[in-house]
Protein backbone atom coordinates (compact mmCIF):
# COMPACT_ATOMS: atom_id res chain seq x y z
CA UNK A 1 0.00 0.00 0.00
CA UNK A 2 1.84 3.48 -1.06
CA UNK A 3 2.02 6.17 1.19
CA UNK A 4 -1.43 8.52 1.07
CA UNK A 5 0.69 11.03 0.08
CA UNK A 6 1.62 9.28 -3.51
CA UNK A 7 -2.42 8.72 -4.35
CA UNK A 8 -2.63 12.65 -3.83
CA UNK A 9 -2.96 14.13 -7.50
CA UNK A 10 0.03 16.53 -6.95
CA UNK A 11 2.56 14.04 -5.45
CA UNK A 12 1.77 11.67 -8.44
CA UNK A 13 2.73 14.16 -10.71
CA UNK A 14 6.07 15.33 -9.22
CA UNK A 15 7.00 11.46 -8.76
CA UNK A 16 6.28 11.42 -12.55
CA UNK A 17 8.22 13.67 -13.31
CA UNK A 18 11.04 12.79 -11.42
CA UNK A 19 11.02 9.47 -12.89
CA UNK A 20 10.94 11.36 -16.36
CA UNK A 21 13.65 13.59 -15.70
CA UNK A 22 15.88 10.51 -14.58
CA UNK A 23 14.73 8.68 -17.69
CA UNK A 24 16.08 11.59 -19.67
CA UNK A 25 19.37 12.47 -18.09
CA UNK A 26 20.41 8.60 -18.70
CA UNK A 27 19.23 8.77 -22.12
CA UNK A 28 20.83 12.43 -22.24
CA UNK A 29 24.55 11.19 -20.93
CA UNK A 30 24.43 7.81 -22.77
CA UNK A 31 24.50 9.73 -26.23
CA UNK A 32 26.66 12.50 -24.70
CA UNK A 33 29.40 10.03 -23.63
CA UNK A 34 28.95 8.43 -27.28
CA UNK A 35 29.84 11.32 -29.04
CA UNK A 36 32.84 12.22 -26.69
CA UNK A 37 34.11 8.53 -27.67
CA UNK A 38 33.80 9.35 -30.91
CA UNK A 39 35.05 12.45 -31.02
CA UNK A 40 38.34 11.42 -28.92
CA UNK A 41 38.82 8.38 -31.64
CA UNK A 42 38.34 10.99 -34.42
CA UNK A 43 40.86 13.43 -33.15
CA UNK A 44 43.82 10.10 -32.26
CA UNK A 45 43.48 8.83 -35.85
CA UNK A 46 44.18 12.22 -37.45
CA UNK A 47 46.94 12.87 -35.00
CA UNK A 48 48.09 8.96 -36.02
CA UNK A 49 47.64 9.89 -39.99
CA UNK A 50 50.11 13.18 -39.13
CA UNK A 51 52.52 11.23 -37.67
CA UNK A 52 52.72 8.62 -40.14
CA UNK A 53 53.23 11.64 -43.05
CA UNK A 54 55.68 13.25 -40.37
CA UNK A 55 57.75 9.87 -40.08
CA UNK A 56 57.18 8.65 -43.63
CA UNK A 57 58.85 12.35 -45.14
CA UNK A 58 62.32 12.59 -45.12
CA UNK A 59 63.02 8.78 -44.74
CA UNK A 60 60.62 6.39 -46.96
CA UNK A 61 60.01 9.46 -49.35
CA UNK A 62 61.66 12.77 -50.32
CA UNK A 63 60.19 15.81 -48.48
CA UNK A 64 59.94 17.37 -52.15
CA UNK A 65 56.76 15.52 -53.21
CA UNK A 66 55.33 15.08 -49.74
CA UNK A 67 56.73 18.05 -47.49
CA UNK A 68 56.04 17.17 -43.51
CA UNK A 69 53.50 18.24 -41.65
CA UNK A 70 55.48 21.08 -39.87
CA UNK A 71 56.33 22.70 -42.75
CA UNK A 72 52.82 22.65 -44.26
CA UNK A 73 51.43 24.13 -40.75
CA UNK A 74 53.93 26.85 -40.57
CA UNK A 75 53.01 28.25 -44.23
CA UNK A 76 48.83 27.71 -43.32
CA UNK A 77 50.21 30.12 -40.04
CA UNK A 78 51.98 32.43 -42.39
CA UNK A 79 49.23 32.46 -44.89
CA UNK A 80 46.85 33.16 -42.41
CA UNK A 81 48.57 35.92 -41.07
CA UNK A 82 49.79 37.90 -43.74
CA UNK A 83 46.21 37.62 -45.23
CA UNK A 84 46.72 35.79 -48.37
CA UNK A 85 44.31 32.53 -47.60
CA UNK A 86 41.87 35.06 -46.78
CA UNK A 87 42.00 37.02 -49.98
CA UNK A 88 42.09 33.83 -52.26
CA UNK A 89 39.73 32.12 -49.88
CA UNK A 90 37.17 35.07 -50.49
CA UNK A 91 37.18 34.92 -54.22
CA UNK A 92 36.80 30.82 -54.39
CA UNK A 93 33.94 31.42 -52.47
CA UNK A 94 32.25 34.07 -53.88
CA UNK A 95 32.48 31.53 -56.96
CA UNK A 96 31.80 29.04 -55.47
CA UNK A 97 28.15 30.61 -53.99
CA UNK A 98 27.65 32.30 -57.25
CA UNK A 99 27.75 28.52 -58.94
CA UNK A 100 26.18 27.17 -56.16
CA UNK A 101 23.07 29.16 -56.37
CA UNK A 102 22.70 29.10 -59.94
CA UNK A 103 23.08 25.43 -60.24
CA UNK A 104 20.65 24.61 -56.98
CA UNK A 105 17.83 27.47 -58.57
CA UNK A 106 18.19 25.94 -62.55
CA UNK A 107 17.89 22.45 -61.10
CA UNK A 108 15.06 23.26 -58.68
CA UNK A 109 13.32 25.13 -61.88
CA UNK A 110 14.15 22.83 -64.52
CA UNK A 111 12.29 19.79 -62.00
CA UNK A 112 9.68 21.92 -61.16
CA UNK A 113 8.76 22.54 -64.97
CA UNK A 114 9.64 19.73 -66.30
CA UNK A 115 7.48 17.13 -63.57
CA UNK A 116 4.35 19.45 -64.01
CA UNK A 117 4.87 18.48 -68.09
CA UNK A 118 3.70 14.62 -69.20
CA UNK A 119 6.10 12.44 -69.70
CA UNK A 120 8.40 15.25 -69.24
CA UNK A 121 10.84 13.83 -66.95
CA UNK A 122 11.19 10.56 -69.38
CA UNK A 123 11.71 12.67 -72.61
CA UNK A 124 14.43 14.88 -71.59
CA UNK A 125 16.09 11.68 -69.12
CA UNK A 126 18.48 10.52 -71.33
CA UNK A 127 19.91 13.85 -72.27
CA UNK A 128 19.92 15.16 -68.69
CA UNK A 129 21.80 11.51 -68.00
CA UNK A 130 24.46 12.40 -70.80
CA UNK A 131 24.98 15.90 -69.85
CA UNK A 132 25.38 14.84 -65.73
CA UNK A 133 28.00 12.01 -67.22
CA UNK A 134 30.37 14.11 -69.23
CA UNK A 135 33.34 15.03 -66.98
CA UNK A 136 33.39 18.69 -66.54
CA UNK A 137 37.26 19.10 -66.67
CA UNK A 138 36.74 18.16 -70.37
CA UNK A 139 34.08 21.22 -70.27
CA UNK A 140 36.58 23.77 -69.03
CA UNK A 141 38.46 24.93 -72.00
CA UNK A 142 34.77 24.88 -73.94
CA UNK A 143 34.02 27.04 -71.23
CA UNK A 144 36.62 29.55 -70.78
CA UNK A 145 36.15 30.40 -74.80
CA UNK A 146 32.49 30.70 -74.37
CA UNK A 147 32.71 32.89 -71.25
CA UNK A 148 36.21 34.27 -70.81
CA UNK A 149 38.73 33.65 -67.97
CA UNK A 150 37.32 36.34 -65.65
CA UNK A 151 34.76 35.24 -63.03
CA UNK A 152 31.81 33.63 -65.08
CA UNK A 153 33.43 30.23 -66.37
CA UNK A 154 34.41 29.25 -62.73
CA UNK A 155 30.41 29.85 -61.52
CA UNK A 156 29.19 27.63 -64.86
CA UNK A 157 31.71 25.53 -63.71
CA UNK A 158 30.83 25.21 -60.42
CA UNK A 159 26.54 25.13 -61.43
CA UNK A 160 27.19 22.55 -64.18
CA UNK A 161 28.55 20.43 -60.97
CA UNK A 162 25.25 20.85 -59.04
CA UNK A 163 22.56 21.30 -61.02
CA UNK A 164 21.66 17.80 -62.75
CA UNK A 165 21.83 16.04 -58.77
CA UNK A 166 19.73 18.52 -57.79
CA UNK A 167 17.36 18.16 -60.54
CA UNK A 168 17.14 14.37 -60.61
CA UNK A 169 16.68 14.44 -56.78
CA UNK A 170 13.73 17.12 -56.97
CA UNK A 171 12.50 15.16 -59.93
CA UNK A 172 12.92 12.09 -57.71
CA UNK A 173 11.23 13.62 -54.42
CA UNK A 174 8.46 14.95 -56.32
CA UNK A 175 7.32 11.75 -58.41
CA UNK A 176 7.20 10.39 -54.49
CA UNK A 177 4.55 12.59 -53.15
CA UNK A 178 1.64 10.86 -52.37
CA UNK A 179 -1.06 10.72 -54.88
CA UNK A 180 -4.20 10.73 -52.69
CA UNK A 181 -2.85 13.68 -50.74
CA UNK A 182 -3.14 15.01 -54.13
CA UNK A 183 -6.20 14.74 -54.62
CA UNK A 184 -7.55 15.95 -51.35
CA UNK A 185 -5.96 18.98 -52.05
CA UNK A 186 -7.85 19.12 -55.41
CA UNK A 187 -10.77 18.24 -54.15
CA UNK A 188 -10.41 21.14 -51.37
CA UNK A 189 -10.20 23.43 -54.40
CA UNK A 190 -6.42 23.93 -54.52
CA UNK A 191 -5.09 25.54 -57.26
CA UNK A 192 -1.81 23.75 -58.88
CA UNK A 193 0.17 26.75 -57.35
CA UNK A 194 -0.99 25.87 -53.96
CA UNK A 195 -0.65 21.75 -54.68
CA UNK A 196 2.78 23.06 -55.45
CA UNK A 197 4.05 24.93 -52.27
CA UNK A 198 1.34 23.27 -49.86
CA UNK A 199 2.45 19.69 -51.00
CA UNK A 200 4.56 19.01 -53.44
CA UNK A 201 7.33 20.93 -52.72
CA UNK A 202 7.37 20.29 -48.34
CA UNK A 203 6.79 16.84 -49.83
CA UNK A 204 10.15 16.95 -51.72
CA UNK A 205 12.03 18.46 -49.52
CA UNK A 206 13.86 16.12 -47.75
CA UNK A 207 14.70 14.63 -51.25
CA UNK A 208 16.08 18.59 -52.27
CA UNK A 209 17.80 18.49 -49.31
CA UNK A 210 19.86 15.89 -50.02
CA UNK A 211 20.75 17.15 -53.42
CA UNK A 212 21.87 20.07 -52.01
CA UNK A 213 23.92 18.70 -49.42
CA UNK A 214 26.00 16.56 -51.61
CA UNK A 215 26.23 18.81 -54.21
CA UNK A 216 28.18 21.62 -51.69
CA UNK A 217 31.69 20.13 -52.64
CA UNK A 218 30.72 19.77 -56.00
CA UNK A 219 30.55 23.69 -56.45
CA UNK A 220 34.13 23.94 -54.87
CA UNK A 221 35.70 21.19 -57.17
CA UNK A 222 33.67 23.64 -59.91
CA UNK A 223 35.18 26.61 -58.97
CA UNK A 224 38.92 25.09 -58.14
CA UNK A 225 38.73 23.33 -61.68
CA UNK A 226 38.40 26.99 -63.31
CA UNK A 227 40.90 28.32 -61.18
CA UNK A 228 43.13 25.74 -62.55
CA UNK A 229 42.83 26.55 -66.06
CA UNK A 230 43.02 30.38 -65.82
CA UNK A 231 43.27 32.72 -62.87
CA UNK A 232 44.84 35.32 -61.21
CA UNK A 233 43.27 34.89 -57.12
CA UNK A 234 41.64 31.86 -55.76
CA UNK A 235 42.54 28.82 -53.71
CA UNK A 236 43.15 26.69 -56.91
CA UNK A 237 45.42 29.55 -58.08
CA UNK A 238 47.15 29.16 -55.27
CA UNK A 239 47.49 25.68 -55.21
CA UNK A 240 48.22 25.87 -59.10
CA UNK A 241 51.13 28.64 -58.72
CA UNK A 242 52.76 26.73 -55.44
CA UNK A 243 53.35 23.65 -57.48
CA UNK A 244 54.96 25.01 -60.02
CA UNK A 245 57.66 26.10 -58.12
CA UNK A 246 57.29 22.78 -56.54
CA UNK A 247 56.82 24.60 -52.90
CA UNK A 248 54.59 21.12 -51.88
CA UNK A 249 54.19 22.82 -48.54
CA UNK A 250 52.46 25.19 -50.10
CA UNK A 251 50.02 23.25 -52.14
CA UNK A 252 48.87 21.16 -48.93
CA UNK A 253 48.76 23.89 -47.03
CA UNK A 254 46.36 25.20 -49.23
CA UNK A 255 44.50 21.76 -50.35
CA UNK A 256 44.22 21.64 -46.20
CA UNK A 257 42.46 24.59 -46.19
CA UNK A 258 39.76 23.44 -48.32
CA UNK A 259 39.49 20.71 -46.10
CA UNK A 260 38.71 22.27 -43.15
CA UNK A 261 36.51 24.90 -44.93
CA UNK A 262 34.46 21.83 -46.92
CA UNK A 263 34.18 20.22 -42.93
CA UNK A 264 32.76 23.72 -41.98
CA UNK A 265 30.44 24.32 -44.62
CA UNK A 266 28.79 20.33 -44.02
CA UNK A 267 28.57 21.35 -40.48
CA UNK A 268 26.52 24.35 -41.11
CA UNK A 269 24.45 22.94 -43.52
CA UNK A 270 23.69 19.47 -41.42
CA UNK A 271 22.46 22.06 -38.67
CA UNK A 272 20.31 24.21 -41.05
CA UNK A 273 18.77 20.44 -42.24
CA UNK A 274 18.10 19.50 -38.62
CA UNK A 275 16.11 22.67 -37.92
CA UNK A 276 13.64 22.23 -40.95
CA UNK A 277 13.03 18.61 -40.65
CA UNK A 278 11.68 19.40 -36.82
CA UNK A 279 8.28 17.94 -37.94
CA UNK A 280 9.83 14.47 -38.55
CA UNK A 281 9.86 11.94 -35.56
CA UNK A 282 13.29 11.33 -34.34
CA UNK A 283 14.31 7.82 -35.43
CA UNK A 284 14.54 6.51 -31.75
CA UNK A 285 10.70 7.42 -31.57
CA UNK A 286 11.28 10.11 -28.69
CA UNK A 287 9.63 13.33 -29.58
CA UNK A 288 11.61 16.04 -30.52
CA UNK A 289 10.94 18.60 -27.32
CA UNK B 1 -38.88 14.71 -54.49
CA UNK B 2 -38.49 17.74 -56.29
CA UNK B 3 -35.01 18.34 -58.07
CA UNK B 4 -34.30 21.02 -55.39
CA UNK B 5 -34.32 17.48 -52.81
CA UNK B 6 -31.63 15.64 -54.92
CA UNK B 7 -27.81 16.64 -54.19
CA UNK B 8 -26.22 13.69 -56.12
CA UNK B 9 -27.19 11.58 -58.18
CA UNK B 10 -25.45 8.18 -60.35
CA UNK B 11 -27.18 7.63 -63.66
CA UNK B 12 -26.74 4.73 -65.55
CA UNK B 13 -23.04 4.75 -63.83
CA UNK B 14 -20.50 2.24 -65.56
CA UNK B 15 -16.94 1.68 -64.89
CA UNK B 16 -14.75 -0.56 -66.95
CA UNK B 17 -10.72 -1.16 -65.98
CA UNK B 18 -8.47 -2.07 -68.20
CA UNK B 19 -6.92 -5.30 -66.28
CA UNK B 20 -3.14 -6.04 -66.89
CA UNK B 21 -3.00 -8.16 -70.23
CA UNK B 22 -5.35 -5.45 -71.74
CA UNK B 23 -8.73 -7.38 -70.46
CA UNK B 24 -11.44 -5.09 -69.88
CA UNK B 25 -12.73 -5.62 -65.87
CA UNK B 26 -16.46 -4.23 -65.60
CA UNK B 27 -16.48 -2.41 -61.68
CA UNK B 28 -19.44 -0.98 -61.67
CA UNK B 29 -22.46 -2.06 -63.91
CA UNK B 30 -25.95 0.41 -64.18
CA UNK B 31 -25.62 1.90 -61.15
CA UNK B 32 -28.55 4.10 -60.51
CA UNK B 33 -28.18 6.25 -56.88
CA UNK B 34 -30.27 9.39 -55.60
CA UNK B 35 -28.37 11.42 -52.55
CA UNK B 36 -31.18 13.11 -50.82
CA UNK B 37 -29.81 16.71 -50.00
CA UNK B 38 -29.04 16.68 -46.22
CA UNK B 39 -29.38 12.96 -45.26
CA UNK B 40 -26.61 10.85 -43.96
CA UNK B 41 -26.65 8.06 -46.42
CA UNK B 42 -23.79 4.77 -46.13
CA UNK B 43 -22.96 2.66 -49.20
CA UNK B 44 -22.49 -0.96 -48.12
CA UNK B 45 -21.32 -3.96 -50.03
CA UNK B 46 -18.85 -6.92 -50.22
CA UNK B 47 -14.98 -5.75 -50.72
CA UNK B 48 -14.26 -4.67 -53.86
CA UNK B 49 -17.63 -3.83 -54.89
CA UNK B 50 -16.61 -0.56 -56.28
CA UNK B 51 -18.19 1.46 -53.62
CA UNK B 52 -15.31 3.27 -53.36
CA UNK B 53 -15.48 3.73 -56.99
CA UNK B 54 -18.84 5.45 -57.05
CA UNK B 55 -17.57 7.94 -53.84
CA UNK B 56 -14.18 8.57 -56.35
CA UNK B 57 -16.76 9.79 -58.88
CA UNK B 58 -18.89 11.85 -56.91
CA UNK B 59 -15.30 13.42 -55.91
CA UNK B 60 -14.63 13.80 -59.60
CA UNK B 61 -11.83 12.48 -58.97
CA UNK B 62 -13.08 8.75 -61.64
CA UNK B 63 -14.97 9.26 -64.84
CA UNK B 64 -17.54 6.79 -65.56
CA UNK B 65 -17.18 4.93 -68.40
CA UNK B 66 -20.83 5.50 -69.34
CA UNK B 67 -23.62 7.57 -67.70
CA UNK B 68 -23.07 10.53 -65.79
CA UNK B 69 -22.93 11.84 -61.74
CA UNK B 70 -24.66 15.27 -61.27
CA UNK B 71 -24.07 17.61 -58.60
CA UNK B 72 -27.39 20.04 -57.73
CA UNK B 73 -28.63 19.13 -61.69
CA UNK B 74 -25.13 19.64 -62.89
CA UNK B 75 -22.90 16.79 -64.70
CA UNK B 76 -19.61 16.50 -63.00
CA UNK B 77 -16.55 16.84 -65.46
CA UNK B 78 -13.82 17.63 -63.34
CA UNK B 79 -12.78 17.49 -59.87
CA UNK B 80 -15.95 18.22 -57.65
CA UNK B 81 -14.98 21.45 -55.09
CA UNK B 82 -18.17 21.38 -54.35
CA UNK B 83 -17.78 19.10 -51.92
CA UNK B 84 -15.78 17.66 -48.73
CA UNK B 85 -13.47 14.35 -48.75
CA UNK B 86 -12.27 12.09 -45.99
CA UNK B 87 -9.99 9.54 -47.63
CA UNK B 88 -9.73 6.25 -45.99
CA UNK B 89 -6.17 7.03 -44.44
CA UNK B 90 -5.43 9.99 -42.80
CA UNK B 91 -3.49 11.43 -45.24
CA UNK B 92 -2.54 14.38 -42.90
CA UNK B 93 0.38 17.03 -44.23
CA UNK B 94 2.94 15.38 -42.17
CA UNK B 95 5.15 18.80 -41.65
CA UNK B 96 1.70 20.45 -40.47
CA UNK B 97 0.69 20.81 -36.93
CA UNK B 98 -3.03 19.86 -36.52
CA UNK B 99 -4.18 23.32 -36.80
CA UNK B 100 -2.38 23.99 -39.54
CA UNK B 101 -3.67 20.69 -41.28
CA UNK B 102 -7.01 21.73 -40.50
CA UNK B 103 -6.75 24.80 -42.02
CA UNK B 104 -5.55 23.93 -45.61
CA UNK B 105 -8.70 23.87 -46.81
CA UNK B 106 -9.48 27.33 -46.01
CA UNK B 107 -6.24 28.61 -46.54
CA UNK B 108 -6.66 27.00 -50.23
CA UNK B 109 -10.38 28.54 -49.82
CA UNK B 110 -8.47 32.23 -49.35
CA UNK B 111 -10.22 32.57 -46.33
CA UNK B 112 -8.33 35.59 -43.93
CA UNK B 113 -5.48 34.14 -41.37
CA UNK B 114 -7.13 35.14 -38.15
CA UNK B 115 -10.73 34.02 -38.88
CA UNK B 116 -9.15 30.35 -40.87
CA UNK B 117 -7.29 30.28 -37.24
CA UNK B 118 -10.48 31.17 -35.04
CA UNK B 119 -12.73 28.47 -37.40
CA UNK B 120 -9.84 25.91 -37.12
CA UNK B 121 -9.69 26.39 -32.86
CA UNK B 122 -13.20 25.74 -33.09
CA UNK B 123 -13.73 22.87 -34.48
CA UNK B 124 -10.62 21.25 -33.23
CA UNK B 125 -11.94 22.10 -29.53
CA UNK B 126 -15.29 20.15 -30.49
CA UNK B 127 -13.82 17.25 -30.70
CA UNK B 128 -11.35 17.27 -27.63
CA UNK B 129 -8.18 18.49 -29.54
CA UNK B 130 -8.09 21.57 -27.40
CA UNK B 131 -4.75 22.13 -25.94
CA UNK B 132 -3.20 19.89 -28.75
CA UNK B 133 -3.30 22.26 -31.88
CA UNK B 134 0.33 22.72 -32.15
CA UNK B 135 1.14 18.79 -31.79
CA UNK B 136 2.45 17.69 -35.17
CA UNK B 137 0.62 13.89 -37.15
CA UNK B 138 3.13 11.86 -35.68
CA UNK B 139 2.97 12.89 -32.18
CA UNK B 140 -0.73 12.06 -32.41
CA UNK B 141 -2.65 8.91 -31.85
CA UNK B 142 -4.74 6.97 -34.57
CA UNK B 143 -7.86 8.03 -33.50
CA UNK B 144 -6.82 11.81 -32.84
CA UNK B 145 -5.26 12.04 -36.40
CA UNK B 146 -8.74 10.28 -37.64
CA UNK B 147 -10.59 13.43 -36.12
CA UNK B 148 -7.99 15.78 -37.41
CA UNK B 149 -8.71 14.47 -40.96
CA UNK B 150 -12.66 14.38 -40.71
CA UNK B 151 -12.28 18.32 -38.85
CA UNK B 152 -10.17 19.11 -41.14
CA UNK B 153 -12.76 18.20 -44.17
CA UNK B 154 -15.80 19.50 -42.08
CA UNK B 155 -14.36 23.18 -41.13
CA UNK B 156 -14.64 24.07 -44.63
CA UNK B 157 -18.71 25.07 -44.62
CA UNK B 158 -18.44 26.07 -47.88
CA UNK B 159 -18.81 22.76 -48.80
CA UNK B 160 -22.21 21.16 -47.65
CA UNK B 161 -21.81 17.26 -49.07
CA UNK B 162 -19.03 15.27 -47.02
CA UNK B 163 -17.18 12.08 -48.67
CA UNK B 164 -16.27 9.49 -46.38
CA UNK B 165 -14.36 6.27 -47.41
CA UNK B 166 -14.46 3.89 -44.68
CA UNK B 167 -12.83 6.40 -42.19
CA UNK B 168 -12.81 4.60 -39.11
CA UNK B 169 -11.54 1.04 -40.87
CA UNK B 170 -8.21 0.83 -39.40
CA UNK B 171 -9.40 1.90 -35.82
CA UNK B 172 -9.82 -0.56 -33.00
CA UNK B 173 -13.66 -1.21 -31.54
CA UNK B 174 -14.26 1.18 -28.85
CA UNK B 175 -12.42 4.47 -30.73
CA UNK B 176 -14.52 3.67 -33.67
CA UNK B 177 -17.20 4.00 -31.51
CA UNK B 178 -16.43 7.19 -29.70
CA UNK B 179 -15.97 8.61 -33.48
CA UNK B 180 -19.27 7.27 -34.65
CA UNK B 181 -20.61 9.38 -32.06
CA UNK B 182 -18.73 12.36 -32.64
CA UNK B 183 -19.50 12.45 -36.32
CA UNK B 184 -23.31 12.43 -35.49
CA UNK B 185 -22.81 15.15 -32.93
CA UNK B 186 -20.32 17.22 -35.35
CA UNK B 187 -23.41 16.44 -38.49
CA UNK B 188 -26.77 16.52 -36.45
CA UNK B 189 -28.93 19.22 -37.30
CA UNK B 190 -26.03 21.03 -39.94
CA UNK B 191 -28.32 19.92 -43.23
CA UNK B 192 -24.96 18.61 -44.44
CA UNK B 193 -25.11 15.90 -46.77
CA UNK B 194 -23.24 12.81 -45.54
CA UNK B 195 -21.90 9.60 -48.17
CA UNK B 196 -20.35 7.12 -45.99
CA UNK B 197 -18.95 3.97 -47.40
CA UNK B 198 -18.28 0.95 -44.89
CA UNK B 199 -18.82 -2.62 -44.80
CA UNK B 200 -19.63 -2.72 -41.14
CA UNK B 201 -23.66 -3.17 -40.67
CA UNK B 202 -23.50 -1.98 -37.37
CA UNK B 203 -22.01 1.19 -38.07
CA UNK B 204 -24.39 1.77 -41.42
CA UNK B 205 -27.54 1.39 -39.12
CA UNK B 206 -26.09 3.40 -36.22
CA UNK B 207 -25.29 6.37 -38.50
CA UNK B 208 -27.56 6.44 -41.70
CA UNK B 209 -30.93 7.76 -42.92
CA UNK B 210 -30.26 5.16 -45.77
CA UNK B 211 -28.33 2.42 -47.03
CA UNK B 212 -27.49 1.46 -50.46
CA UNK B 213 -26.58 -1.60 -50.53
CA UNK B 214 -24.20 -3.06 -53.26
CA UNK B 215 -23.75 -6.19 -55.34
CA UNK B 216 -20.50 -7.97 -55.71
CA UNK B 217 -18.15 -7.10 -58.30
CA UNK B 218 -19.53 -6.16 -60.93
CA UNK B 219 -21.00 -3.44 -58.51
CA UNK B 220 -24.51 -2.36 -59.05
CA UNK B 221 -27.47 -1.33 -56.01
CA UNK B 222 -28.96 -4.02 -55.11
CA UNK B 223 -30.98 -2.30 -52.20
CA UNK B 224 -32.16 0.55 -50.66
CA UNK B 225 -32.93 0.94 -46.94
CA UNK B 226 -34.08 3.30 -45.16
CA UNK B 227 -32.99 3.27 -41.40
CA UNK B 228 -36.27 4.60 -39.24
CA UNK B 229 -34.61 4.82 -35.95
CA UNK B 230 -35.05 8.16 -33.85
CA UNK B 231 -32.40 10.44 -33.87
CA UNK B 232 -29.91 11.67 -31.91
CA UNK B 233 -29.28 7.93 -32.02
CA UNK B 234 -27.04 5.92 -29.00
CA UNK B 235 -24.02 4.59 -31.19
CA UNK B 236 -23.27 2.69 -28.09
CA UNK B 237 -26.53 1.26 -27.51
CA UNK B 238 -27.66 0.85 -31.29
CA UNK B 239 -27.98 -2.34 -30.79
CA UNK B 240 -30.79 -2.51 -28.12
CA UNK B 241 -32.38 0.26 -30.00
CA UNK B 242 -36.32 -1.08 -30.80
CA UNK B 243 -36.51 -2.38 -34.48
CA UNK B 244 -32.23 -2.55 -35.08
CA UNK B 245 -32.65 -6.26 -36.04
CA UNK B 246 -35.24 -6.15 -38.43
CA UNK B 247 -32.77 -4.14 -40.54
CA UNK B 248 -29.68 -5.87 -39.37
CA UNK B 249 -31.75 -9.02 -41.05
CA UNK B 250 -32.50 -7.45 -43.96
CA UNK B 251 -29.79 -6.23 -44.48
CA UNK B 252 -27.59 -9.02 -44.13
CA UNK B 253 -29.98 -11.31 -46.28
CA UNK B 254 -29.00 -9.26 -49.28
CA UNK B 255 -24.97 -8.86 -48.41
CA UNK B 256 -24.82 -12.99 -47.47
CA UNK B 257 -26.00 -13.68 -50.89
CA UNK B 258 -23.33 -11.50 -52.46
CA UNK B 259 -20.61 -12.30 -50.18
CA UNK B 260 -21.01 -15.71 -51.23
CA UNK B 261 -21.20 -14.92 -54.74
CA UNK B 262 -17.62 -13.14 -54.20
CA UNK B 263 -16.60 -16.62 -52.37
CA UNK B 264 -17.58 -18.80 -54.87
CA UNK B 265 -15.62 -16.44 -57.43
CA UNK B 266 -12.77 -16.26 -55.93
CA UNK B 267 -12.25 -20.19 -55.40
CA UNK B 268 -13.30 -20.81 -58.93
Amino acid sequence: MPPDTLRDGEALLMRERELLAREERVFVTHTRRDAARIFTLQVAFLAALLLAWWAASGTLVDPLFLSDPISVLRVLYEIVVDGTLWWHLEWTLIEMALGYVLGVSLGLALAIVISGIPWGTQIVRPMMLGLFAIPKVALAPLVIVWFGIYLVPKVVLAASLVLFIVYFNTVAGIAAVNPRMQEVLRVMGASPFAVLTKLTLPSAMPYIFTGMRITVPGSLIGAIIGEFLSSNRGIGFLIAAASSRYDTARVFAGILSLLVFVLLLNAAISRLERRLARWQPLSNGKTKL
Amino acid sequence: MTADDIVLQARNVYKVFIARGGRARTALRNVELTVRRGEFMCLIGPSGCGKSTVLNMFAGLVTPSDGEILHSGRVITDVNTRVGYVTQDDNLLPWRTAIANVELALECKGMPRAERRERALDYLARVGLKGQEELYPHELSGGMRKRVSIVRTLVDESVDVILMDEPFGPLDAQTRLILQDELLRLWHGTGRTIIFVTHDIVEAIALSDRIAIFTSVPGAIKDIREVTLPRPRDVFHIHETPGFSDIYDGIWNDLREEILKTRSADAA
